[in-house]
């Protein structure tokens, strides 16, 4: 084990924006958005109905399908509660798809690192089909 | 099962989750089918929830630069496939048997981890030219130990492979396996514990999002219930973050082998009683 008790590499790589900073204000601008919209969504619920139970399932459909049927709805006007959990709950599985598809266009024109490259998009490729299924 | 039980449970579950790295899921799954959910809406529900812990928490520990990208990036290749792989299984089987094998496994991992408790990390006497090419190396500051800590990872031929192993356990069973993702970073590639366990939360989400997927597509996710789980994993998790930065890599090790143990005998008494 090497061990430094130099703060300078951390320092420095505090100053600038790196792959670090790219992916976790990814994730953390995913998840806060997720639980924002989870939120409306409960609160919305308990002033409407006076509780927070909802029941409602989502019929077999992919992932692309769930999120554009629920735009769909929310741009016809249709606003309630459980278009903005089913939001919530899309917004959060988009999160980490998100961080993947940064780190390859990261990886290839910022660092130009190929190998990397190859690597995350062997990732995003298998996630976007994994997304498809249904 | 009411809004408030569930999201307390859930709050519960992230701090632990966040604390070890292993995901949520492990607390999630008893206490939801306990209460008469069935295990397979269950394990959908609680791989849902997965993400949301492994995002919460790997946001912090990504920017704190503890987090290795690259041996996360890489190990992912072999997670997601096996995720896929693992939840496809689930839907169409039965689960006893797997949660005795389950059981077994998690308990010879904690046998493997109890004989080196009170040991410190070892690095890798010296890095492969296989993990040199995929520039498995990094360094992070320590807070505990006011100090930056230098590692090789190593064996990455081997951690490979055994990471679609931890893939398909977190697909089939609706957790997020970072037992055995860091039981894997840990010992076969020589990282030190606090990355191990970062970098686990890092790639557990991109796992739990391949799970979801398949379940997704076959209905079994419910949002009126994933909802509220979804908020309190998330709160508990990034409790959880802030707690796992201020402690030292032993006390990190023996936390994660009591949620071991617990898991593991967990397992192995449900597959043999069939509940």
């Amino acid at each position: 084990m090497q061990v430094s008790t130099d703060h300078s590499d951390k320092a420095q790589s505090d100053c600038h924006f790196d792959m670090e900073s790219l992916v976790g204000y990814i994730l953390l601008t995913g998840v806060l958005l997720s639980i924002a919209l989870l939120a409306v969504g409960f609160v919305w619920r308990w002033l409407r109905v006076g509780n927070l139970r909802f029941e409602h399932s989502i019929a077999g459909m992919n992932f692309f399908e769930f999120i554009l049927s629920t735009l769909r709805q929310m741009s016809s006007q249709a606003f309630r509660p459980r278009l903005f959990i089913n939001m919530g709950i899309g917004v959060l599985m988009l999160t980490p798809f998100a961080r993947v598809l940064a780190s390859v266009f990261y990886f290839a024109f910022v660092e130009h690192n190929w190998k990397y490259t190859l690597f995350t998009g062997f990732v995003l490729s298998v996630l976007t089909y994994s997304l498809f299924l249904r | 099962m009411s809004f408030h039980l569930l999201f307390i449970v859930s709050i519960v579950a992230g701090f632990v989750g966040a604390m070890s790295g292993m995901g949520g899921g492990v607390i999630l799954i008893p206490v939801l089918t306990f209460f008469g959910m069935d295990i397979k809406h269950a394990i959908a529900v609680s791989i849902v929830s997965v993400i949301a812990t492994s995002s919460g928490s790997a946001s912090a520990y990504v920017r704190d630069r503890i987090t290795n990208l690259k041996v996360g990036m890489f190990l992912e290749m072999f997670t997601i496939v096996g995720a896929l792989a693992g939840a496809a299984i689930t839907i169409v089987s039965g689960r006893r048997i797997l949660f005795i094998l389950f059981g077994i496994v998690l308990l010879s991992s904690w046998i493997a981890l109890f004989r080196q408790r009170n040991e410190g990390w070892r690095p890798a006497a010296r890095q492969d030219l296989f993990s040199r090419w995929l520039e498995l190396e990094g360094s992070y500051y320590d807070r505990s130990a006011r100090q930056t800590i230098v590692y090789q990872g190593a064996r990455a031929y081997l951690g490979g492979p055994l990471m679609f192993g931890a893939g398909l356990i977190a697909g089939l069973l609706g957790i997020g396996a970072g037992a055995l993702k860091v039981l894997i970073h840990d010992l076969v590639m020589g990282l030190p514990p606090k990355v191990s366990t970062t970098t686990s939360n890092l790639i557990i989400g991109v796992t739990a999002l391949a799970g979801t997927s398949v379940y997704l597509a076959a209905g079994m996710i419910d949002p009126g219930l994933t909802a509220p789980i979804i908020l309190g994993v998330v709160s508990g998790a990034f409790m959880g973050t802030r707690v796992l930065v201020r402690l030292t890599n032993q006390t990190v090790r023996h936390i994660f082998l009591g949620v071991l143990l617990v898991l593991g005998i967990e397992m192995l008494l449900r597959g043999i009683w069939g509940v």
